[in-house]
């Protein structure tokens, strides 16, 4: 029978166990809410924080992934090393999140990175969707992003705004180099097997227009499910008119399950394979012998010259592996910042995009490096390499041989009017 | 075994403390809950707040089918994806404040909801949940091919929050919390509304036994649809709240695999309890949060480790295992007195 | 002409691990009333198993598709008696949610150990390359997949239909209460069968990691489309598993082939199509209530 103190009970457990409950999410939740507050200084907060936002656990962990972190840090230390008490930023951090190659995540990883977290500048973010996600909250919240990881020339083209740099590679420096060598090598007739989303899409049409302008002939351009693991038909098809070459433009895992498939077909030995986006990370992956022979652009190779190999040896000395060119555009990248917000004695966005606008830079990784003004596209010599046969293979990590360096001007042509910056 | 399948689903629901209609309890929790809902982005990073109340009531339109109706919809993705995307849309090309684009969305959702739920409740049991998959499979690939409406991969990005020019509401994401959640606390009334309603009675009789439901003269096909619309309406709701918050819509919205996270989340809440939800949904939301930031990097260990251990010790949920200890306290009191 | 003939066999080589890893799900439906969502989890468990393997101990391929399957099956069987098990008595869901949230802790876990880049795994000797019949050139494992899958689920079938054992399973699939009726132990079996479900499941994974890539992610849309296998077979039905895995094979190689944007939704077409017409399946009984 229901009697007054039973309810009174029932009321006081329940208020308990809600109060409990929201004493609970305050604990979990370790702050950060509240309206935001704005206010503008020498430098924002007193000191200048780094995100880095990248695929940490994903198949891009090993391309960039933690370790870029510590080629920022390497970027600090030098920078503080170089300016000593004269240093404009005095206290530098970094900020990691792992945006999963989603775009959706990256979204809100960005917005919280330069919300929650004070960042001043965002790096890195591989994967095109997501750098183009970054790319809009870096308008919104007016504050630098540069790209290092990502293909699409989307962020210097009909996406670009005034905050975003993209620093290392697109996929129409990638056509221009592989594409415009092998045609000219005498690989004239191809198909291009691509992934049916925005980039893969991207690649096709920059590679199509580049073999053409190259002379040759694009026979069929097969799309496949994005993403997938089975591409048996499609390789099938790509035999078609037994082309010379067969062009795949697929990325990180899909391209690990189309290399190893199509070694397994008749294509094999009958047709050169052309990678159109290809990192050492990938050569590492499925070994060697799967890629052996295969003719890729790479921004940059660690063991290139002296001056490549000795900063290598500095970051394999910290983390055991060799660096791919997204560690080593990480640390240029955020040098060239800090030495811009020394030059300008703030780290007020506006200021530090105007002064990297037009600038020529010459370091390590930037080898006749130029900031575009007309669209943030950062311009610099690029490699063309070819995959070692194992026997090539000297040491760990030792796996291109770079057969050509395809000048600034060639690999990047000219702005098209897409871009207008705001 | 196999009849198991084609029956309806039958929830293990928790027994809750009994209370009568003017018990002053039932206010207290409202006033409580409603303390809590204001006072969240004070202690939550704000859009992660919003997150917490979107899911809850998704959350909310998932039980609503399974705990009080008996079905188990795996595809209610596709209405809290296909919100996402059109109240993205109309909020980008209409230029209309974004009530207006959130109200676009639900109604969108509502409307597809109308033949895929005459479809699916055909079916009961786990077939319903495997057509329902097949249907949210189906616009996820309509949504993917649909690339020049959708962006495809990259998403749909950019969405404004347009609210009548106030730039606080519109910019900064403390204030738009409190803008959305209006619209998440009406979707929590209207869920409220219907299941403490005669409409409401009918549906657990149904859940219960729906061959009696239909002898006593019930069009249980029909009721089933209406409910299915409701709870689809619900969910574009909290999805068209949630694509605002985030200025993004994304595939993952109407991924499979968010159609299993919000009926983890509702069983951890607590099935049939319906206030289960937004307590499922803040401890999910804000654990996947706090790994993220900690940079621990086995999230899904830690997920599938708890969901693991609330369907096979808690399967009443968070909120249904809090029922149970009041009620347990309830008896004992009431046994000691009598 | 030729290319047809080549995506059919393409078609029957990925047929043929739906149909493995089908038929241990629809068994496991069958007996035990379980929605097993974690059977993709389980198929890629296999893979990896046969990379670990060879990684670890040398032993290669053929090895690989005894020993793996045989440490599936008692994974299987852990997970049976220390999970599954608590759960039976209550409605499917729960044990539905249960693998599901095994799922995403097996997953992360093999992400955690092993990482994402993928595990290498070659070719078995003798079976590279390809092998010129009527003058096609047909990928030689791609045969071999298909042949040996078939042969298992001969082998399986003749083991249901020819032995004791067999025929408790069927009895017990088609009527447990009835089959308890009549003094058969069901209860005994239902933990082998399970285990054996999932060997299946880790055999498919096996056949597999030759070629394709074994990252811990690759079962995860797998289990989606052996969905559409069991409920385009019919629930419960053993041989509506193995023929709906073929057929969904075939269709899926012609689907990419001829159709390659229609290609990833005709599976799920079909399948609502199957429920809503004829829910049994092709193959399963007709629906009770």
């Amino acid at each position: 029978m229901r009697t007054a103190s039973t309810t009174r009970t029932g009321t006081r457990g329940l208020v308990a166990i809600a109060a409990i409950s929201a004493l609970g999410l305050a604990a979990c939740s370790g702050g950060g809410g509240g309206p935001q507050t704005g206010g503008a200084s020498k430098l924002t907060n007193d000191k200048i924080v780094i995100g880095l936002l990248n695929d940490q656990s994903g198949v891009y962990k090993d391309l960039s992934g933690p370790n870029s972190a510590v080629a920022i840090q390497m970027a600090i230390d030098d920078y503080k090393a170089k300016h000593g008490d004269q240093a404009v930023a005095k206290t530098v951090e970094i900020v990691q999140a792992d945006h999963q190659n989603k775009a959706d995540v990256a979204n809100s990883k960005a917005q919280e990175m330069y919300d929650r977290q004070n960042a001043d500048l965002i790096l890195d973010v591989p994967n095109s969707a997501a750098a183009l996600a970054v790319a809009t909250q870096a308008k919104a919240k007016k504050k630098l992003y540069i790209n290092i990881g990502a293909g699409t020339t989307a962020l210097t083209g009909a996406q670009c705004n005034k905050y975003t740099f993209h620093w290392a590679y697109d996929t129409a420096v990638l056509a221009k180099g592989t594409a415009g060598t092998i045609v000219g090598e005498g690989g004239k007739t191809w198909n291009i097997v691509y992934p049916d989303y925005a980039f893969g899409q991207d690649m096709n049409k920059s590679f199509s227009a580049e073999v053409k302008t190259a002379g040759g002939t694009v026979g069929q351009s097969i799309a496949t499910p994005f993403p997938s693991d089975n591409f048996a038909t499609f390789i099938t098809k790509a035999g078609d008119g037994s082309p010379q070459v067969v062009g795949t433009m697929h990325a990180g895992g899909d391209l690990i399950n189309f290399v190893k498939q199509y070694n397994q077909s008749e294509l094999k030995g009958k047709s050169e394979l052309a990678v159109g986006l290809m990192f050492i990370t990938d050569i590492h992956s499925l070994g060697v012998d799967q890629f052996a022979g295969t003719q890729f652009t790479d921004a940059w190779y660690w063991n290139f010259d002296e001056q490549n190999r000795a900063w290598a040896d500095k970051f394999t000395a910290k983390t055991q592996t060799r660096p791919s060119f997204a560690h080593a555009a990480n640390y240029s990248a955020a040098l060239n910042y800090l030495e811009a917000v020394q030059a300008a004695g703030t780290d007020d966005a506006d200021t530090i995009v105007k002064s990297l606008e037009g600038k020529k830079i010459n370091d390590f990784f930037l080898r006749n490096g130029e900031v575009r003004a007309a669209d943030h596209n950062v311009t610099h010599d690029v490699y063309l390499a070819k995959v070692k046969t194992k026997d090539q293979v000297k040491e760990a990590w030792d796996y291109e041989e770079i057969t050509k360096t395809v000048p600034a001007a060639q690999a990047y042509a000219a702005p098209d009017g897409s871009c207008k910056l705001s | 075994m196999s009849e198991q399948m084609t029956a309806r689903v039958d929830v293990d629901l928790a027994e809750g403390p009994v209370l009568s209609r003017r018990s002053p309890v039932r206010w207290v929790m409202l006033v409580v809950g409603l303390a809590i809902a204001l006072a969240l982005p004070w202690f939550v990073y704000p859009p992660v707040a919003m997150d917490v109340a979107a899911w809850g009531l998704f959350a909310m339109s998932v039980d609503l089918l399974l705990g009080y109706t008996g079905l188990l919809s795996f595809g209610h993705a596709a209405f809290w994806g296909t919100s996402a995307y059109v109240s993205g849309l109309v909020a980008i090309h209409a230029g209309v404040p974004f009530p207006v684009a959130i109200l676009a969305g639900t109604v969108f959702a509502m409307v597809i909801a109308v033949p895929i739920g005459y479809l699916s409740v055909r079916r009961t049991g786990i077939y319903f949940a495997m057509v329902t998959l097949a249907f949210a499979q189906m616009i996820y690939f309509v949504a993917n091919q649909w690339r020049d409406l959708t962006g495809g991969e990259n998403g749909l990005q950019g969405i404004p929050k347009n609210f009548f020019g106030i730039e606080a509401v519109e910019t900064d994401s403390f204030y738009f919390y409190y803008a959305g959640l209006v619209f998440i606390l009406v979707g929590m009334f209207i869920a409220w509304r219907v299941v403490n309603s005669p409409f409401g009675r009918v549906l657990v009789a149904i859940r219960d036994n729906p061959a009696r439901a239909r002898a006593l003269g019930y069009n249980v096909e029909k009721y089933k649809i209406v409910a299915f619309v409701i709870s689809a309406g619900l969910a574009g709701l909290a999805g068209g709240v949630f694509a605002i918050s985030h200025g993004f819509a994304s595939l993952q919205e109407l991924n499979w695999t968010t159609s299993g996270k919000v009926v983890l989340i509702t069983v951890l809440g607590g099935i049939g309890t319906l206030w289960g939800g937004p307590v499922g949904a803040a401890i999910v939301v804000q654990l996947e949060d706090w790994l993220a930031s900690s940079g621990f990097e086995g999230t899904g260990i830690i997920l599938g480790a708890i969901f693991v251990l609330i369907v096979l010790l808690f399967r009443h949920g968070v909120w249904g295992t809090g029922r149970q200890v009041v009620a347990w306290f309830q008896r004992r009191r009431q046994r000691r007195q009598s | 002409m030729g290319s047809f003939v080549q995506y059919t066999v393409q078609g029957l080589a990925a047929g043929g691990f739906y149909a493995l890893a089908a038929l241990g799900l629809a068994v496991i439906f069958g007996v035990l009333g379980v929605v097993n969502f974690s059977h993709g989890a389980c198929y890629m468990l296999g893979a990896v198993g046969a990379a670990v393997l060879l990684d670890t101990t040398n032993l290669g391929f053929w090895p690989a598709l005894l020993i793996v399957p045989l440490v599936l099956f008692v994974f299987g069987v852990l997970m049976e008696r220390l999970l599954v098990r608590w759960l039976l008595q209550l409605d499917p869901l729960y044990n539905f949610l249960l693998t599901f949230g095994l799922t995403l802790l097996l997953v992360d876990l093999v992400k955690r150990r092993y990482g994402v880049s993928g595990l290498p795994y070659e070719l078995p000797a003798g079976l590279e390359g390809n092998v010129t019949i009527g003058g096609l050139s047909l990928s030689a494992y791609q045969i071999f997949a298909c042949l040996f899958s078939l042969a298992v689920c001969l082998l399986v079938w003749a083991v249901l239909t020819k032995t004791r054992v067999g025929m408790i399973v069927r009895a017990a699939t088609e009527d447990s209460e009835r089959t308890r009726a009549l003094g058969i132990n069901v209860t005994r079996w239902v933990t082998p069968v399970f285990g054996f479900g999932i060997a299946l499941a880790g055999l498919a994974g096996v056949l597999a990691a030759p070629f394709r890539a074994i990252t811990a992610d690759m079962g995860s849309n797998f289990v989606i489309i052996l969905f559409a296998v069991v409920v385009i077979g019919g629930l419960g039905s053993i041989l509506g598993a193995v023929v709906g895995g073929f057929l969904v094979g075939l269709v899926e190689a012609y689907g990419q082939a001829y159709a390659p944007s229609f290609a990833q939704v005709v599976i799920f077409v079909l399948m609502a199509v199957v429920v809503l017409v004829r829910p049994a399946g092709l193959f399963g009984r007709a629906e009770v209530a």
